[in-house]
């Protein structure tokens, strides 16, 4: 299986080793990526807080955005399937949702449940091209709403065409709107709901979202929404401080964990301390050491987040592939990895 | 191994057994006196032996308990963790609930409500508790394959077979009605529902479709009867819309949920509520098919779970702080909404004298379940507080002279001298929910028992006896000692095996397909998600 330390091949054993030495000697190591299965990120939890270590996820900016604003004024949302079987107005917030595959299937169709059914679907745009941005029109639509602007403009139109509706889902993706835009659709929907039924719809434009599935495991293992650290024995949610390029780049962190089951770019910051890559596309240079673990749907079965269902689902390994038989789980290794940190620590003791 | 607790104070109200003896175990089971020496000696002398605690409903998993986290993640203090376990003493972590209930003696714990969309990611969650047995209830009643089916008037065994198959696809241990058609009214406009309701779109109602749950829980077989959450919670004149579902009933088997919030009468100017304790307990009394869990209300502050999204939207201009989550799901969804019980203040104090008032009436606490409903009512960890009130009354009379005089007005509490005894407490706590759930190995601890077990020192102050037991044993195994974790072994999630029915997987696979994208697998919760065996089988009744 493949394994390497500094560029060389090496077996599994000799890794984790490797990997446990670099791990075992930081003061400050940061496990960050979990662009992986949720056995690989529950393991993930369980090494970083053994071994005091802070968490971060790929991804992230979109889903700090939206906790960001959902810890401090809330949310109203809908699902996927609900979008699509009930929404007779759907209004989507600047580029990003064009990417998403569940604009496709609400253009696709018309509502056919709820009270709403039989009508026709309008699909309403709101990129900011000619207001100075998503946000500032965004604003403009909710004074509308609030009685504070009133004027013949588009944005009054499209005010009264959202209120007019029976079932109202605003798109958006977090990412591009931010967390003072993420709030702003909330209170918008919020306005919305006292004259009608109006949810919002996350989506990602596009981009990877397994971080959506790191959200809830954080939750419930820690009491606490991701980013969090656990130096401290305490787990403490804090999405600034322990941003993992941030600890890198300011020289706080000492180690790293990168975790990236599932394809993704390896960040820039990576090479900047000693690190330790569990990869499922791996490659001799990727981190000090590399261990390639099974791609979750693919060579191994693992619970992924599901963007068409707005759910965690399982996905089996795929039968037939071409997929290497000899790679381990991501949460084998981590595992392991933990074990033989326990250990030490247990005779450090 | 061969272990035996001797000398202990043995209240099993199962077997009318209260008074000082041993209990025999061997391979995780209660035995009878074997007439051989003992390996291992476990000395009660002085302390109070009881069946581990069996909780019947307590929001500790799924989609609304993590949402309240990202919501209110100030609620729990965090502190250090001990060593052995990373996140024990993470407030409101998975860790933290399964230690804490077992610190306070409890072995099981069922969340009350799982919709079968999130059904894996529920299951994920409540196998991450560690040191209890965990089940979970399937909710039905909102979604719209099942509506559809009412509506058109397939007949009973369609909709039987629709109960399994979600009952089995989701790996429940019951099912659950909540406002049974409200959140689907809710999303077509409605803003109050009762029992008659018609649901926009369906022209059905929460009588017709509650009717078909609890034929249909019958039919299949399940040993939990239907668990009911009632239209209107909260409001005054709650009791009516209590009342008129059990009504409902026609004496089928039915369990309501924190019943506390429906033990509202309306008062005379209909402005307020008053206490309609005695009316639930009388009614408790006459309907031997009926039970109840307490939802009682603790002081302090607290976020509300829960899937009845017509409710919470009601209720979340009284969010504090002023900040709410509302999802309109797949079919019930959820709502989220923080929620300070002041302390001393009117309305949160006739609601603490209401739930107490129904467990002091109780014609029969193996019917009346304690619980807070965890986290609306107030945290599960206020139980030994709770116990203590019910089973000394100066206690209770020393909390009411700090409480205004509205708990006198509208409530008969403080006029109440009944004190629960260990054997009533035992049927509130350990035996009732176990009968009620239909488990017949746990609440007791007659020979062959499963052994779990709670020994506590006999203290005065039920409190302190309560919150931390002397030792705790799951299967036989010590887990908690002196009040403190010992051993960190996994519990197993209890799950009914149904039967689904073939035809109907398909048709609910194509159903699935057409409104999800993707079909019935991606619904599926299978033994591969988990990282060790977590799921142990529970029969349906013969």
């Amino acid at each position: 299986m493949p394994a390497w330390v500094k560029g060389a091949a090496t077996d599994i054993d000799a890794a984790i080793a490797a990997a446990a030495d670099l791990l075992g000697a930081a003061r400050m190591p940061v496990i960050a990526g979990l662009n992986a299965e949720v056995s690989a990120i529950r393991a993930a939890f369980d090494l970083a807080g053994r071994v005091g270590a802070s968490l971060d996820t790929d991804g992230a900016a979109g889903t700090y955005a939206e906790l960001g604003a959902l810890s401090r004024v809330g949310a109203m949302t809908s699902t996927p399937a609900e979008a699509v079987g009930r929404a007779d107005a759907v209004l989507v917030l600047g580029s990003a949702p064009a990417k998403s595959e569940i604009l496709g299937r609400i253009a696709a169709g018309a509502p056919t449940r709820g009270r709403a059914a039989g009508a026709a679907r309008a699909i309403l745009a709101l990129d900011g091209a000619n207001e100075g941005g998503v946000l500032p029109a965004l604003a403009r639509l909710r004074a509308h709403f609030r009685g504070h602007l009133a004027d013949e403009s588009p944005t009054a139109v499209l005010a009264s065409k959202l209120a007019a509706a029976q079932y109202v889902v605003v798109l958006y993706d977090p990412a591009e709107i931010g967390e003072m835009g993420v709030e702003t659709v909330q209170g918008l929907v919020t306005d919305l709901n006292d004259r009608t039924r109006a949810f919002s719809l996350a989506v990602s434009g596009g981009h990877r979202n397994q971080d959506r599935a790191v959200v809830p495991v954080s939750a419930w293992t820690t009491g606490q929404a991701p980013r969090v650290g656990l130096g401290r024995k305490v787990p403490e949610h804090d999405p600034w401080r322990f941003d993992a390029a941030r600890q890198v780049a300011a020289g706080e962190a000492d180690a790293a964990l990168w975790l990236s089951s599932l394809p993704a770019p390896r960040p820039d910051w990576l090479g900047q301390v000693p690190s330790v890559a569990l990869v499922g596309e791996a490659s001799p240079d990727a981190a000090e050491v590399v261990i390639a673990v099974g791609v979750p749907g693919r060579d191994v079965g693992g619970v992924l987040w599901n963007e068409t269902r707005g759910a965690l689902t399982y996905w089996p390994a795929q039968a037939g592939g071409s997929a290497p038989a000899d790679r381990p789980t991501a949460a084998a290794v981590l595992g392991m990895l933990t074990d033989r940190l326990a250990a030490r620590s247990g005779t450090a003791c | 191994m061969l272990s035996v607790i001797r000398g202990g104070r043995v209240v099993d109200p199962t077997a009318s057994r209260d008074a000082v003896g041993d209990v025999w175990i061997e391979d995780g089971r209660v035995i009878e006196a074997p007439g051989r020496e003992p390996d291992r000696v476990i000395d009660a002398a002085g302390c109070v032996v009881m069946a581990g605690g069996v909780e019947v409903h307590s929001h500790i998993a799924g989609g609304n308990v993590i949402t309240s986290r990202l919501l209110l993640p100030e609620l729990y203090v965090s502190e250090a963790a001990p060593e052995g376990h990373p996140f024990a003493h993470a407030g409101g972590a998975a860790a933290w609930i399964g230690s804490t209930y077992a610190r306070m003696g409890y072995t099981t714990a069922v969340e009350p409500a799982m919709p079968p969309t999130h059904a894996l990611g529920t299951q994920l969650e409540l196998a991450d508790i560690p040191l209890l047995d965990r089940g979970a209830l399937t909710v039905m009643g909102n979604d719209d394959q099942l509506l559809q089916l009412l509506r058109d008037g397939v007949g009973k065994a369609a909709v039987r077979d629709l109960v399994a198959l979600n009952v089995a696809t989701s790996r429940g241990l019951g099912v659950k009605c909540i406002n049974a058609g409200g959140a689907s009214a809710f999303k077509d406009g409605a803003l109050k529902l009762s029992l008659d309701d018609e649901i926009p779109c369906y022209g059905l109602s929460t009588r017709r479709i509650m009717g078909s749950l609890l034929d249909a829980v019958e039919e299949i077989g399940v040993p939990h009867p239907l668990h009911v959450h009632c239209n209107n919670l909260g409001l005054p004149g709650a009791d009516d819309s209590f009342m008129a579902t059990l009504d409902a009933a026609e004496g089928r088997r039915i369990h309501f949920a924190h019943a506390q919030f429906y033990a509202y009468g309306e008062t005379d100017d209909g402005k307020g509520f008053r206490s309609a304790a005695e009316r639930i307990a009388r009614a408790i009394g006459d309907n031997p098919q009926a039970t109840l869990d307490i939802g009682q209300v603790v002081f302090g502050q607290t976020v509300t779970v829960s899937l009845d999204i017509l409710r919470q939207f009601a209720g979340r201009k009284g969010a504090n702080p002023k900040k709410w989550v509302l999802n309109a799901g797949d079919a019930e969804g959820g709502g989220v909404v923080p929620f300070l019980y002041r302390p001393k203040g009117p309305t949160s104090s006739l609601q603490w004298a209401i739930g107490l008032e129904i467990m002091l009436l109780s014609p029969d606490p193996e019917r009346t379940i304690l619980t807070t409903d965890h986290p609306n009512g107030g945290p599960f960890t206020q139980y030994p507080r709770i116990i203590h009130l019910l089973m000394d009354r100066s206690e209770r009379e020393r909390e009411i002279a700090t409480l205004p005089g509205i708990v006198g007005e509208r409530s008969g509490l403080p006029g109440i001298e009944r004190e629960y005894t260990l054997s009533e407490i035992a049927q509130l706590t350990r035996s009732g929910p176990a009968k009620l759930l239909g488990l017949a190995d746990r609440g007791h601890l007659r020979p062959g028992a499963r052994a779990d077990v709670a020994v506590y020192r006999d203290d005065p102050n039920r409190t302190a006896m309560f919150t931390a037991a002397k030792l705790v044993l799951k299967d036989g195994t010590p887990i908690v000692e002196d009040g403190e974790v010992v051993e960190w072994r996994a519990g197993r999630t209890l799950s009914l095996t149904v039967e689904s029915d073939r035809a109907m997987e398909k048709r609910t696979d194509s159903y699935l397909t057409d409104r999800f994208g993707t079909g019935l697998d991606s619904f599926t919760v299978p033994d591969e998600a988990f990282d060790a065996p977590t799921f142990e089988a529970v029969p349906c009744r013969a």
